[in-house]
Order: C-alpha cells, then sequence, then structure tokens
C-alpha cells in the first residue's frame, strides 16, 4: 500500500524535479534513488514492519503473492535503471519525464497486482498503458517511433474497448465489480458470463501479447527506442501476467473447465507464432520481440493449469525471463549495428559483454544451471500435474527446442563468425551490474527456491 | 606402515606430471633421473611394505569416499596383503630396471618426445599399480582401463608410422572387448552382492552353492576381461602386434604389466573361481589351447621380438592353465618368474636391435656371441630359464602349473608338455640362429656391431640373476624344499584350498613327470641348437610351415569374419541409415521450420487495419467455440 502510494508520489516528484535541475545527468540518480526507496518499502511492508491501514472498501487485497512480485519489479526495474541511464540521457531531451512515466506504470503495475475489483484492473491496465504510447514515441524525430507510438495506441484502444465491454457482460450478469462476487456469479454460467469472460480473455492476451492478439508487439518493439523495448518486454509484460492469472483463478477459477481449452490454444498458437516467426529474423531486436512472444507462450501455460507450480514458476519466470531479457537488450543496446551479421566476431572485440550476453541467451532457451531452465520446469510440470492436454506440454516442449536454434545463432554469430561487431564503451558500473545481473541468473538457476520459498 | 602405501602409485603418478607437463623445457638427462627416479622410490616403498605385510601386517587403507549412491558404497581404498605386495615388487622392480635401460635405449629420440615416452612409462606403471593395489573391483577397473590406455599410447610412441598406429589401435580395441565383460560382470557383482569390495564380494560369495549360475556368469565375464587383457584365445592377436612399440615397451607390457593383470585379476577372485568348477574348466582348455597354438607360431616367425611376444602368448596360457586347474600359487610364481626372463629376454632383444641398428629379422644376424658378450649370456640364461631346464627360474615354476595339471587331468599334461617343448625348440631356434654361426648381415652392420652401454647391460645382468635364481623361492616339497612363496601367499588362497580336494601325487610319479618334461625339453634344445646354429632357416618356409608363419591366419580369419562384415554394416548406416535417413528428417525439420518462418512473417503485414481485422476473426473464433462448441 504505502509502496504503491509511493511510486506515484516518486513520478510527480521525477516531474518536479526536471523543472529544478536542468542536468540531464541528475536525472538517473533521483530515479535511483526512488526505486530503492520503494524496494526498501517494500520489503518492510512484506515483512509487516510498515503497515498502513486505509479504508479502500476492499477493492485492492494485499498478499504475499503480490508483495514478492512486486518486489520483483522494483528490484529489475533497478537492475534497467542502472543498465539504461546512459540511453535514456541519450534518447531525447525529456529524461525526467521517462523516469516519471515509468513511475507512474509501476504504480499501475502495483494496481493490477493488487486489484480485487474489475474497476481496479482497469485502472491499472490504463495507467500502464497510456505512459507506455507515450514512451513508445518518446524518440520523436524517428518516424518509426512515431509510428510504433501511433499503432499501439490504436490497438490498445482497441483492447480497452474489449475489456470494457467485458466487465459490462459480467456487471450485467452479477452486479458486482468485485471479483469474489464475480466468482459467485459463474455458478450458473450464463451466455453472459461467458460472453464477458472472452472479452477480458481476448483484452489480457492483447496485453501480453498472446498470439492472434499479438500483432502490435512485433511492430511496436521495434519501432520503439531499444531502452523502451527492454521495459516494455519485460517488467510490464510480467505484470500484465500477474494480472492475467489473478483474474482467471480468484473470477473464473471455479469454472476452469469451461475455459481451459480456450487458453490451451492461445497458448499454443502463441508459442507456435513466437517462436517459428523468430526463427527468420534478422535483425536480433525483432528476434527478442518475437522472443517475448514465445516467452509468453509459456507463461500462459500458468493461466492454463492454476496450480501451485503455476503460481511459484510465475514468479520465478518472471524474474528469469526479465532479468535475462534486460540484461541481453542491454548488450543489444549497446551494439552499433542490431543486425546479427552485427554480432560477428564479438566474442573477440567485446569477450566481456559476449559471455554475459551468452549467459542471458542460456536463460532464455532454458538450459540447466541458469533461472530459465527452472521457470520452464515448473511451468511444464504444473502443466502435467493439471493432468488435461497432455499434447500442450509436448508442443511447448517442442517449441522450446526451436527457440534454441534463434538464441543460439546469436551466441553462434559472437563466437564462431569472423567478423569486426563493435560496441559502443560501457561504464565499470555497466560492468558490474551486468556481471551481477548474470550471476543472479546463475544463482536462481541452481537455487529456485530462494525466490519460491518468499511466497510463504 | 601400510598407511604408506599410497605412496606406491603417487610416485609415478609425480613423475607422469612432470615429464608430461615439462616436456618442452626438461634436458633428457634429468627426464631420465625423474622418469627412473620416481620408480625406484616406489620399489623402496614396496619393498618396506613387502616386509611389513611379511611380519603379518595386512588390511585395506581407506584413502577417501569415492562413489557413494544409495546403498552402493565404493570407498577409494588399496589392498595391502601378500598378492598384491608381491606383484608391486616385480611392477616397480621389474619396472625399474626397464626404466634406466630406456634411458640408453631411447637416447636418439628429440628431447620432447623423450619426456613423452618417459610420462606415458610412468603412467603405466601408475595405472598398474592402482590395479593391482585396489581393494575393489572398481579402482582395479580404473587401472584396469589406464593400462589399456597408455598400452595405445606406447605402442603408437612412433605415431608417424600407419603400421604402427594401426597395430595401437588393434591393442585398445582388443582390450576394450575385453573391458566390455570386465564392466558387465561389475555391474552383475554389484546386482547380486551390492559391493564392489573385495572382503564383501568374497565373504558373500563363499556361502554360495558350488556352480550356482551366477556365479559361472560372472567368472565367465571377468575371465572375458583377462583374455582381452592378457591376450588369450579369442583376444590375443593384438599382443604380436604390440610389438610395434620401443623394445622396452614391449618387455614392460610383456613382463612387468598389463599381460599379468589378468593373471592378478583371476588370483584375486580365486575363491569365485573355486566355486565356479564350470568357468574353471573353460579357463584350463583356453589357457592350455593359446599355450600349444602360440607355441606352434613362434616356431615358424623371423621378427625378434614376434618371437618372445607368442613365446609370452604360451606363457600365459600356462598361467591361465594353473588357474584353471586350482594352482593359484603355480600361476602367481609363474607370473614372477616369467617376468624376470621375459623382461630379460626382450631387453636382450633391444640390445640386439639397438647393436644391429635397427633390424629385427634374425636371419640377417647370425653370430653375435662375440660381439655382444654380455647380451649373449645374458639371452642364454633367459632361454634356458624359459625353457624349463632346472635349476633356473622357469623349471620350478611350470613344473608346479603341469604337476597341478597333471592330477587334473593327463590330457592337460601330455599337452602342456608339448607346449613346453615346442618352447624349448622355437627359444634355441631363436637364440642359435641370433647369436650362433656365421655373420649375415651387411658389412657396414658387421662393422658397427657394438656392445651396449652399461646403463643397457646391468639391467640384463640383474634380471639374468632373478632369472636364475627365483626359482628357489617356491622349491617344492618333493625336491627337499620348503616352497616358501605358497607359505607366503597361504592366506590370499586359503578359501579356495578348503574348498579343493587336495591333489597328491606320490613322489615317485612326480620325479617320473619332471624327468620326461626336462628330458623332452632338453633333446629338443640339443635338436634346434645344432640344426639351426649350422644352417639357419633362410628361406620363406613353404607348405605347413607357411600356415604357422602366417600365424594360422587367425588376423585374416577375424578380418573376414568380424572386421568386413562390421564394416558394411557401418557403411551402410553411414550412407543410408545416416546420410538418408536421420539427415534427411533432422535437416527436413530445419528446412520447415524455416519456410514456415519465412510464410509466416507476412502476416505481419505493418497495416493495422489487417491486425485487427485478425484480431476480430480470432475473437469471433473463440466466441463460437466458447459458445457453441463446448
Amino acid at each position: 500500500m504505502i509502496a504503491l502510494i509511493l511510486s506515484a508520489l516518486w513520478g510527480v516528484v521525477m516531474m518536479f524535479s526536471g523543472i529544478f535541475l536542468k542536468n540531464k545527468k541528475a536525472a538517473a540518480p533521483v530515479a535511483i534513488t526512488g526505486i530503492i526507496a520503494l524496494l526498501i518499502v517494500s520489503y518492510l511492508e512484506y515483512n509487516a514492519v510498515l503497515y498502513l491501514d486505509a479504508d479502500i472498501r476492499g477493492m485492492l487485497k494485499f498478499s504475499a503473492f503480490g508483495q514478492v512480485f512486486t518486489g520483483v519489479v522494483f528490484f529489475c526495474t533497478l537492475i534497467y535503471f542502472i543498465l539504461n541511464a546512459a540511453e535514456f540521457e541519450e534518447t531525447g531531451n525529456d529524461t525526467f519525464e521517462y523516469y516519471a512515466l515509468i513511475f507512474f506504470i509501476l504504480s499501475g503495475i502495483g494496481l493490477v497486482t493488487y486489484f480485487n475489483t474489475l474497476l481496479m484492473l482497469f485502472l491499472g491496465i490504463e495507467i500502464i498503458s497510456i505512459p507506455l504510447y507515450i514512451l513508445a514515441g518518446s524518440d520523436k524525430k524517428n518516424l518509426k517511433s512515431n509510428e510504433a507510438s501511433l499503432k499501439y495506441f490504436l490497438m490498445g484502444a482497441f483492447s480497452s474497448g474489449i475489456m470494457l465491454m467485458g466487465i459490462a457482460f459480467l456487471y450485467g450478469a452479477s452486479g458486482t465489480f468485485y471479483i469474489d462476487g464475480i466468482n459467485v456469479a459463474t455458478a450458473g454460467f450464463s451466455p453472459m458470463i461467458a460472453i464477458g469472460l472472452v472479452l477480458l480473455l481476448i483484452s489480457m492476451s492483447f496485453k501480453v501479447s498472446a498470439a492472434p492478439f499479438h500483432f502490435w508487439t512485433p511492430d511496436v518493439y521495434d519501432g520503439s527506442p531499444t531502452v523502451v523495448t527492454s521495459f516494455m518486454a519485460t517488467i510490464v509484460k510480467v505484470a500484465s501476467f500477474v494480472a492475467f492469472l489473478r483474474l482467471f483463478d480468484n473470477a473464473f477459477g471455479k469454472v476452469h473447465a469451461q475455459w481451459q481449452i480456450l487458453v490451451a490454444l492461445i497458448t499454443a498458437a502463441t508459442l507456435f507464432i513466437g517462436n517459428i516467426t523468430a526463427v527468420f529474423q534478422q535483425s536480433v531486436k525483432r528476434m527478442l520481440s518475437y522472443s517475448s512472444i514465445a516467452q509468453a507462450g509459456f507463461m500462459l501455460l500458468a493461466v492454463f493449469s492454476l496450480n501451485t507450480f503455476a503460481k511459484e514458476g510465475l514468479i520465478l519466470y518472471a524474474a528469469a525471463y526479465s532479468l535475462a531479457t534486460i540484461g541481453s537488450f542491454a548488450v543489444v543496446i549497446k551494439m552499433k549495428d542490431y543486425s546479427l551479421e552485427g554480432f560477428n566476431g564479438l566474442g573477440k572485440t567485446q569477450p566481456f559483454l559476449a559471455l554475459m550476453n551468452t549467459i542471458f541467451l542460456l536463460s532464455l532457451t532454458g538450459i540447466p544451471l541458469t533461472a530459465g531452465f527452472f521457470a520452464k520446469y515448473y511451468m511444464l510440470i504444473g502443466a502435467v500435474k493439471n493432468g488435461h492436454q497432455t499434447w500442450l506440454v509436448i508442443f511447448a516442449v517442442l517449441m522450446a527446442a526451436i527457440s534454441a536454434y534463434y538464441y543460439f545463432r546469436v551466441i553462434q554469430a559472437m563466437y564462431f563468425k569472423e567478423g569486426n561487431a563493435e560496441a559502443k564503451p560501457v561504464s565499470a558500473v555497466f560492468k558490474y551490474t551486468l556481471l551481477f545481473t548474470a550471476m543472479l541468473v546463475i544463482v536462481l538457476g541452481m537455487f529456485p527456491s530462494l525466490l519460491t520459498k518468499a511466497l510463504y | 606402515m601400510s598407511k604408506l602405501v599410497y605412496l606406491v602409485p603417487l610416485f609415478p603418478l609425480i613423475g607422469f606430471l612432470i615429464n608430461g607437463l615439462g616436456r618442452k623445457s626438461i634436458s633428457k638427462s634429468l627426464t631420465g633421473i625423474i622418469g627412473s627416479g620416481v620408480i625406484l622410490a616406489s620399489f623402496i616403498v614396496s619393498l618396506v611394505l613387502f616386509f611389513d605385510v611379511k611380519a603379518g601386517h595386512t588390511g585395506v587403507v581407506k584413502l577417501f569416499d569415492f562413489i557413494t549412491v544409495g546403498k552402493l558404497d565404493i570407498p577409494f581404498a588399496f589392498q595391502v596383503d601378500q598378492l598384491s605386495s608381491i606383484f608391486l615388487l616385480i611392477i616397480t622392480g621389474v619396472g625399474f630396471l626397464i626404466h634406466v635401460y630406456s634411458t640408453a635405449y631411447m637416447h636418439e629420440e628429440s628431447s620432447d618426445h623423450y619426456a613423452r615416452y618417459f610420462a606415458y612409462l610412468n603412467l603405466f606403471v601408475f595405472s598398474m599399480l592402482l590395479l593391482v593395489l585396489g581393494a575393489n573391483y572398481l579402482i582395479m577397473f580404473i587401472g584396469w582401463e589406464g593400462v589399456g590406455l597408455c598400452s595405445y599410447l606406447l605402442i603408437g610412441y612412433w605415431f608417424k608410422n600407419n603400421d604402427y598406429t594401426n597395430a595401437a589401435k588393434k591393442a585398445f580395441i582388443m582390450n576394450r572387448i575385453g573391458d566390455f565383460g570386465f564392466l558387465l560382470a561389475a555391474f552383475w557383482i554389484i546386482q547380486q552382492f551390492g559391493s564392489l569390495n573385495f572382503a564383501d564380494v568374497f565373504s558373500k560369495a563363499s556361502g554360495m552353492k558350488m556352480n550356482d549360475a551366477v556365479l559361472v556368469g560372472i567368472t565367465l565375464l571377468l575371465f572375458l576381461g583377462a583374455t582381452g587383457k592378457s591376450a588369450q584365445i579369442p583376444l590375443y592377436t593384438w599382443l604380436p602386434d604390440a610389438m610395434a612399440g620401443p623394445t622396452p615397451v614391449s618387455a614392460l607390457i610383456h613382463a612387468a604389466t598389463m599381460v599379468t593383470a589378468g593373471i592378478y585379476m583371476i588370483a584375486r577372485s580365486n575363491i569365485l573361481y573355486t566355486l565356479a568348477p564350470t568357468t574353471q574348466g573353460v579357463v584350463a582348455v583356453i589357457g592350455l589351447a593359446t599355450a600349444i597354438l602360440a607355441a606352434t607360431i613362434a616356431i615358424k616367425q623371423n621378427d625378434i621380438k614376434k618371437v618372445l611376444a607368442y613365446s609370452t602368448v604360451s606363457q600365459l596360457g600356462y598361467m591361465f592353465l594353473g588357474l584353471g586347474v586350482g594352482a593359484y600359487t603355480g600361476a602367481v610364481f609363474h607370473v614372477m618368474t616369467h617376468a624376470f626372463f621375459k623382461a630379460l629376454l626382450f631387453l636382450g632383444a633391444g640390445s640386439v636391435i639397438h647393436a644391429m641398428h635397427h633390424e629385427q629379422d634374425i636371419r640377417k644376424m647370425g653370430g653375435l656371441k662375440k660381439a655382444l658378450p654380455v647380451t649373449h649370456i645374458t639371452f642364454l640364461i633367459g632361454c634356458i630359464a624359459i625353457a624349463g631346464i632346472p635349476p633356473l627360474s622357469g623349471f620350478f615354476s611350470k613344473d608346479e602349473i603341469l604337476a597341478a595339471a597333471f592330477s587334473a587331468s593327463k590330457v592337460y599334461w601330455v599337452i602342456g608338455v608339448l607346449g613346453a617343448v615346442m618352447t624349448a625348440f622355437y627359444m634355441f631356434r631363436l637364440y642359435a640362429t641370433t647369436f650362433l654361426g656365421k655373420f649375415r648381415g651387411t658389412h657396414e652392420q658387421e662393422h658397427h656391431l657394438h656392445e651396449s652401454p652399461k646403463a643397457m647391460t646391468i639391467p640384463l645382468i640383474v634380471l639374468a640373476i632373478l632369472a636364475a635364481i627365483s626359482g628357489f623361492v617356491g622349491v617344492p616339497a618333493v625336491l627337499g624344499g620348503s616352497h616358501e612363496l605358497e607359505h607366503f601367499l597361504a592366506p590370499i588362497f586359503a578359501g579356495s584350498v578348503k574348498l579343493q580336494h587336495p591333489h597328491n601325487i606320490n613322489h615317485n610319479t612326480e620325479y617320473m613327470l619332471m624327468g620326461a618334461s626336462v628330458a623332452l625339453a632338453a633333446i629338443a634344445i640339443l635338436y634346434a641348437v645344432s640344426r639351426f646354429s649350422k644352417k639357419p632357416e633362410l628361406n620363406d618356409a613353404t607348405s605347413f610351415g607357411k600356415v604357422l608363419e602366417n600365424k594360422w591366419y587367425i588376423d585374416e580369419l577375424y578380418d573376414a569374419i568380424i572386421v568386413k562384415p562390421l564394416r558394411g554394416i557401418s557403411a551402410f548406416l553411414n550412407n543410408i541409415v545416416e546420410k538418408l535417413g536421420i539427415d534427411g528428417v533432422v535437416n527436413g525439420v530445419g528446412r520447415i521450420v524455416n519456410y514456415g518462418s519465412r510464410q509466416l512473417r507476412l502476416l505481419q503485414s505493418g497495416q493495422v487495419g489487417a491486425y485487427i481485422l485478425i484480431m476480430v476473426v480470432a475473437a469471433l473464433a473463440l466466441f463460437i467455440i466458447q459458445l457453441f462448441v463446448l
């Protein structure tokens, strides 16, 4: 609760400090201070040291799951800020505002994590989306960035409409916005409930870029400044997943069998399109966009199976995927040329960056000893224990095998191809943070319980 | 004291590491000193251990836990007892002499190859020590594999020569076939006894009934391992080819290490074999057949080392005969005496080859007696010893095996003596052709004939003395001795002796048997010397002799019935199954994915309208499924 309020307040602080502090370079320290404060506050809240008892009419519901998840989000944001501080300054003149928007997004993430009514969910989703439309277009002079912003806005508006319509149907059927009430109302499973459910499923699928509602993703991710893509593809995406999981678990968990097959179809389509399309991509940035769709397919398995493994696994997946992707994007940003050829010979010219990138890519592939392995393992074991639609598990494993192809192509380019890959100079802080991130990926790959046991 | 047993294998390992890693920087003389010095150090420790054991201090020394999985616990432990201490002495003692000899024999090599040679040699000794010291089948197997690897490295030491590397590969593959049997046996032992430790396995096995199918199976598989390592039918063909390596290596393989591994393993597992008389029968017959087959081949070989190689195969056959008829002490005794005289003969042959500038064909030698006096005398002692003429060592050990064979079956004895007579014959054919008569080499060679340096002759002299007198540790009661070796080894074979029927041949029979075999051997010697010193066989053999010269065409037979069909199958698998089948599937999948990727990518048109259209269609599809299908 306090962290949620603080994140919104810090966004305001960021905006005002932009007026008083003229120097662009001052933005990053202020933002990092804010995120560290958020981390400390959420840690204290998790341990029930800090406590705010406000009457919010039960519209938000605080749980250990949500607190651990926001902790993960704040932590990943911290790493993201440190790794990308220099890029924020280069993207445009409104550095303070970019950070401010990200803090607003963080408060939106708080809302979608803790929501207990559909209104709060919608509010959270919009608070996340609107700053993102702006951030996507933050490279104002770049036409592609403008196009990305506009496309994202158009299609985002479309999906918001669908979501509102779904909420309206559910309200009509149950007479309440509270998800507990909707859960009770689903017992009869009237057509109105069914329609509302499918509409919400579509809009949530859009938000997590699940196929076939993913079309905005490659264009927006590719067009936006890479530093923004890195944020959208990781922290925002996993937050949407938590909202997705909570909504379908708490509101529609009782009628799981009624909609499970729909999620299975969407999952299969997402895995298929994400992985297959990524194979052909020549730009590493665009490949990572498709990879984010493919990874979303795996995370959808959590919504598909809705059991303990799914919930523990989603937290683990959120951390593993975010850390590895943020790390990998941080390396990509430093490259002069984003195409696959641009990575040729990076192992010789920049051995450190190449090694770090290799660890992140291995984790994304799901190789043992990296966090990505256990993340995928939890997802698969959850789906297996769930007991239905076993074909989906086999399909997911096959698709994970295909993913090795496009991730390893980057590794191959870095180490086994001749070339003169050029990278921008990096600071010592960047190096140590990247190394720290890579080590975290490996530690989580050996002891996933470090994170999952925090849930209890 | 036995706590220090780890030093025995540690020294050669250190030598291997120093010589192996420092081969580019260490000088030749230092390499030689390190290489030989570490073995000498091992020998000294072994000697101390031996007297310690003799005073009654035996036991298992556990170094650390090696593998602990569930109920299976395999420690890294060494067995210090009578049997292993004898083998330690043979390995390090003879091994040391061979190392010293090598310092002179290999002096023409460049310094890094010289160091490589000594590194391999040290590793070889290390592996063999591990094999002998292991207190369970796993440690033994590590050494077992180690000697296989080192023999490969050393036989192929001159790796630029294609024939030599082929010989190395042959040795390795033949050994691997045997190792397969050993491994299966080890797994079976785990399954049956739940442990690989000798103490546990033997104590549990001794409770089982005679000829239990499991025991027969295990012992037969172990014996398959032994046939590979100790060159018995059907896996013996690698040993004669193994002389492609430098001559001291042959001496090491044939005398101190490697080939005795199989004997050691069976002697160690004697209780299992005694409980499986069926296997014992197989061991005896295979041993005897190998002894006689190899002896016939040796008669017609013209390469000095090949004759010795086949004589090794033949002598190993005797040892297996001994094991097969339950004369475990006799087999170990023969290992020991054989180690001395065979090392002596090989090193002597090396000395001859050295003098003749790498000429190995005995038809081009002759009359070397004068030019190589030390080599000549020592070689002669070796020949007499192997021929089994008293009082040299070979007589006592071979006689013990033959006596045991006689009490098991008279047929064994007759064939055994026949082999012994052939041994005497071909050894003296070799001796007479090489050392007696007239010199038949080139003038160039004659001019350069010289006795070898001291580093080579001193090991020869030491070995000659040992070959002459070492038989006295096992003088049987019938000749008024007390057979000290038997008393020493008694604890090892106690379990087996209890189960065996005592075979007492009366003294008169025994005198007769001895007399007959010695007399026949003596006649063979006289005949061979008188015939070959004047008129050596210079032409290629004809008719039946040609069959013998070509080793009964066994290699060709193996080639035809095993190698060629195998090549055919693998060519089929490679060209058809792999290239068309598996590659086709694998590449096909890759191509389909790539194609799919190229097509699917076109959906991403960049048109927002098109995207929304697809979304609407998908949404409709979901509604239809949700509302009408489910």
